[in-house]
């Protein structure tokens, strides 16, 4: 299934990286950008499927991205990417129902395996 | 003083606390050292590709490291009472490299609109993009000549932008457009470029450009006309975007405004948005810096790469230049002069192919732009270039391709006066030979179209032809067809990523479209002369770039796995970003510590730096072993029958429960390396007991030795043996008669960490036996793996990086070979018994029984 994935990091590379798997390896439509504010536009604009976002923004903390946009969506999974030494944080996400999270440096698989669990995930909560 | 008097003093002097301060030093530096290289390790991990990871990573692990090699420099001056300071500059140096390749925005470049070139360099890639801050370098840092003039940063343009309100309107433009649909691409692109070139500039951007170009025309002494070149964000880094944006030459003050509207409108033209795409990029912030500088009166220009970007020679720079302004040569509209150039200290000119240059490009002496200016019949065929500015241009070229770490692709500019400037410099990509090259035997059922031309990139495709004449053919161009075209026009790069193939009757390997070609790793041919005469629209043909042929037809056993692949991880910026940041941190320079150059002004990255510190860390704990021996005051004995009379000095962890009395036994030891020694030395097999039996030869060696050499001291054949103990280290250096044995050993759980370090010198047999003896313990100690040399009567084994238990073994072994070898010259007198006794060792046969006589 083609889904619709929102990545939004202030690092352009990683933005970069993560397009060029996953539009290599999947099917999805991926839009990403380094602005939450448009981030939280698309995910309503497009009914998006998955956010996946930096957990550190200089314009908005990850967590409170996540508090926006489960108000939007509660079915809305978010991947959240870490640095290291910021699990303390990540932890965090968690208890505000991040779905998972994912500390930097990763490989490829990493990410895929987790977009696609997170996507059945998904899936599951809508009962399609 | 006598050797029992030492026991009779009870405090320890300051001696001890000497000791125990190095020993953590030393342990410092290992523990460093240790992290520096499991930093090391794991950046050569997420450098080989599959890896996520961003600026701010690169930026992290290069301050940790950094950080540990500081430690590991602070440290081993501790050990060595500053012998080392000489490594605090070059680390300082290196540091700055790294620090310059990492560097973020500073609040001050990143409000900066506009920048005379003197104060621009990489710091500031993302604000002036590539081109620019590549010729900073080159101009503030190399010293080399480049025309003067100011840039316009990407701040300017996102001004631009946001005072015209188009700032929403492009992010809107990015959501909206088909990259993949060249026609709607075509329009949409149309219409936002018209609304840049309408654009009002900001007037406090306009007020700093009056006062850029007033300084500008001062220094210069007259009012110049400006080169407007085109600056991406990611421009000439890890993509060339090669000729993708605009350049616009000899633009007056004047027309200096909407030259630079033309400019920036560029980066929205179709074939630099679909290359952008293609390359994945298509959501980065499309900001253009712009570089205006003083316009070189050309007489000559070109380009120079500093290889073959065909890979086909080695040891050579490539060369092509012609009259005038240089896109005759990039854009290439005739077929330029070419030369090969030696890579070596001399730049010798090793081929030159003059062709006919009947016209050159140079700046309208009135007006705006370039003229097209005849060449009169005798000079065509003149050199654009003398040989002179030949080996000038070549030097400046490995001077280049030395300061940027990587082979570069160069254009520059020779005035009236012959004087080089250097107008870009960027990675140059390089097309590789497939590895499995076909015979170039020509085929028999297939009719050979063309069999002549120059390779741009290698590898062999097939398709339908589809010849371009104009721009406008583009948008038709058909997924999978063989692009044909009579010049390598940058523009045809809009379809490059359609394309199976190219070929092209005029213009060379080096231009623009042949730079596209490589990336996009299309099969190409230039300079064919005759593709668009003898290739039909719609015809198949199969292109083998490689062997410079065109076939009629597909050539099934010519196609190769063709699939055209996306771009890797790899050949994404932050990976080259990565692999730059590498180049000052892992390559290792200093190997072989024996080498003269084992110095720390041969130490060229942090690598170097832990190794040579790492060595000569060693180097000291045995200097440390030797001062020890001269410190009698607060060693304690061991306990033991074996008649070794052995001192330990406990530098912490040592010996279990401290030790209070004169004497420990071996149970108290709990240092893990000495343990492991004394499981060898009091190994049951291995015999201590009396002298052993000596053949009346090796008796009269010993005599005759005893008469010229000194002989040991107080008539006792066994003088004292020391150990410098802690839980994980050991430092033993021992007497064995007239042998003179040293064990530095490091053995815990980190495996990293450990080695093991043995010498073993003297002997009271003549040259020849003590030489017998060496060989015996050589051959044994390398059978156990010891990295082995042997020097004379010198024997010298190095082991590392082994896990704990493998380590205590290799102790335990050469406590026994110690053992076994206190004598053993004395009744080798012949050079082939030594393997009897090598092998006897290795089977356990440690009382020798049944040895030859």
């Amino acid at each position: 299934m083609a889904a619709t994935l929102v990545i939004v990091d202030d690092e352009p590379d990683l933005l970069d990286l993560l397009k060029l798997i996953l539009t290599e390896k999947t099917d999805h439509k991926v839009l990403t950008t380094s602005n939450p504010h448009q981030a939280i536009e698309w995910c309503k604009s497009y009914k998006a499927d998955l956010l996946i976002s930096d957990l550190r923004m200089p314009e908005m903390e990850g967590i409170e991205l996540l508090k926006i946009v489960k108000q939007i969506d509660p079915n809305l999974p978010l991947i959240l990417i870490t640095a290291y030494g910021t699990i303390e944080s990540a932890v965090e996400a968690m208890r505000h129902k991040a779905f998972d999270y994912i500390t930097k440096p990763f490989k490829k698989e990493q990410i895929l395996m987790t977009v696609d669990k997170a996507l059945k995930w998904r899936q599951s909560q809508l009962g399609t | 003083m006598k050797i029992f008097d030492i026991f009779k003093r009870k405090k320890a002097p300051a001696g001890e606390d000497l000791f125990k301060k190095k020993y953590q030093s030393f342990k410092k530096l290992l523990d460093a050292n240790n992290d520096a290289l499991e930093i090391m390790s794991r950046l050569e991990t997420v450098s080989e590709g599959d890896f996520v990871f961003d600026m701010q990573y690169i930026r992290a692990r290069s301050e940790a490291i950094l950080g540990k090699c500081r430690e590991i420099i602070e440290e081993l001056n501790i050990l060595g009472n500053n012998r080392y300071a000489a490594l605090i500059p070059i680390y300082e140096d290196i540091r700055a490299k790294i620090q310059h390749e990492v560097a973020g925005k500073s609040a001050q470049t990143r409000e900066a609109i506009v920048l005379p070139l003197s104060q621009v360099d990489r710091r500031l890639l993302l604000e002036v993009g590539g081109k620019n801050a590549n010729l900073g370098e080159i101009k503030n840092h190399l010293h080399l000549p480049t025309p003067e003039g100011f840039v316009l940063t990407a701040e300017a343009y996102r001004r631009v932008l946001a005072e015209n309100r188009l700032d929403q309107r492009v992010a809107a433009f990015f959501q909206e457009v088909d990259t993949g649909n060249l026609e709607d691409l075509t329009d949409k692109s149309q219409i936002i470029r018209e609304q840049i070139l309408q654009a009002e500039i900001p007037p406090r951007l306009k007020e700093e450009i009056g006062q850029q170009y007033h300084q500008l025309a001062q220094t210069l002494g007259y009012e110049p006309r400006l080169a407007l070149r085109s600056s991406g964000l990611y421009e000439d880094q890890a993509f060339s975007f090669a000729g993708q944006f605009l350049t616009k030459l000899n633009v007056s003050l004047e027309h200096l405004f909407p030259g630079y509207l033309e400019v920036l409108a560029s980066q929205f033209s179709p074939r630099a948005l679909v290359y952008l795409a293609e390359k994945g990029l298509a959501h980065r912030e499309m900001a253009m810096s712009v570089g205006c500088l003083a316009m070189v009166p050309a007489r000559a220009s070109g380009v120079l790469f500093t290889e073959d970007p065909t890979g086909s020679r080695a040891g050579v720079m490539v060369m092509e230049a012609a009259w005038g302004l240089g896109p005759t040569v990039v854009e290439g509209t005739l077929v330029p002069d070419r030369y090969l150039l030696a890579k070596d200290q001399e730049v010798s000119v090793l081929e030159q192919h003059l062709s006919p240059k009947p016209f050159r490009l140079a700046a309208a002496a009135s007006g705006e732009g370039l003229t097209k200016e005849t060449i009169p019949d005798l000079e065509h065929q003149q050199p654009a270039l003398t040989q002179e500015e030949l080996v000038l241009l070549g030097r400046y070229a490995l001077q280049l391709e030395e300061y940027f770490g990587e082979p570069q692709d160069i254009e520059f500019a020779v005035d009236d006066q012959g004087r080089v400037a250097i107008l870009q410099s960027r990675p140059l990509t390089i097309s590789q030979p497939q590895p499995q090259a076909l015979p170039a035997a020509l085929l028999q059922d297939h009719p050979l179209l063309i069999d002549q031309g120059t390779i741009a990139c290698f590898g062999v495709a097939a398709g339908p032809v589809f010849v371009i004449h104009q721009d406008e053919d583009l948008v038709r161009f058909p997924e999978g067809a063989v692009l044909v075209a009579r010049y390598t026009s940058a523009r045809y790069g809009a379809v490059m990523h359609k394309a199976k193939a190219m070929v092209v009757d005029i213009g060379s390997a080096t231009s623009h479209l042949a730079i596209l070609a490589r990336e996009f790793k299309v099969p190409a041919l230039v300079d064919t002369e005759i593709a668009t005469q003898v290739l039909e629209p719609g015809q198949e043909i199969t292109v083998d770039a490689d062997h410079q042929r065109v076939y009629q037809g597909r050539v099934a056993e010519l196609l190769q796995a063709t699939a055209r692949k996306q771009p890797l991880l790899t050949e994404m910026p932050i990976y080259a970003t990565l692999r730059r940041v590498q180049r000052w941190i892992t390559p290792l320079h200093l190997t072989d510590p024996k080498l003269s150059d084992f110095t720390p002004s041969s130490c060229k990255t942090l690598h170097d730096i832990t190794r040579f510190a790492h060595q000569m860390a060693i180097a000291e704990m045995f200097e440390l072993g030797e001062q020890a021996r001269q410190e009698e005051a607060y060693m304690v004995r061991l306990k033991t029958t074996i008649p070794l009379n052995l001192y330990l000095i406990d530098l912490g962890g040592g010996i279990r429960n401290g030790y209070s009395g004169k004497f420990v036994s071996p149970d108290d030891i709990a240092s893990v390396p000495m343990r492991a020694l004394w499981k060898g030395i009091s190994h049951p097999e291995v015999s201590w007991a009396g002298p052993i039996a000596i053949s009346a030869k090796g008796l009269y060696s010993v005599v005759s030795r005893s008469l010229t050499a000194s002989a040991p001291q107080q008539g006792d054949f066994w003088l004292r043996t020391l150990a410098l103990v802690s839980k994980n280290y050991l430092n033993y250096s021992s007497r064995l008669g007239y042998h003179f044995a040293t064990i530095d050993a490091f053995v815990s759980e980190v495996r990293n960490d450990n080695y093991l370090s043995f010498r073993f010198k003297g002997g009271a047999a003549d040259e020849f036996r003590r030489a017998l003896r060496a060989r015996f313990l050589g051959g044994i100690l390398a059978r156990l793996d010891f990295d082995t040399e042997i020097t004379g009567d010198l024997v010298v084994a190095r082991l590392g990086k082994y896990p704990q238990a493998l380590m205590e073994e290799k102790l335990d072994l050469l406590g026994r070979l110690m053992a076994c070898a206190r004598q053993r010259d004395m009744v080798m007198g012949d050079e082939k018994v030594v393997d009897w006794y090598v092998q006897a060792f290795l089977e356990g046969n440690y009382r020798f029984v049944g040895e030859p006589r």
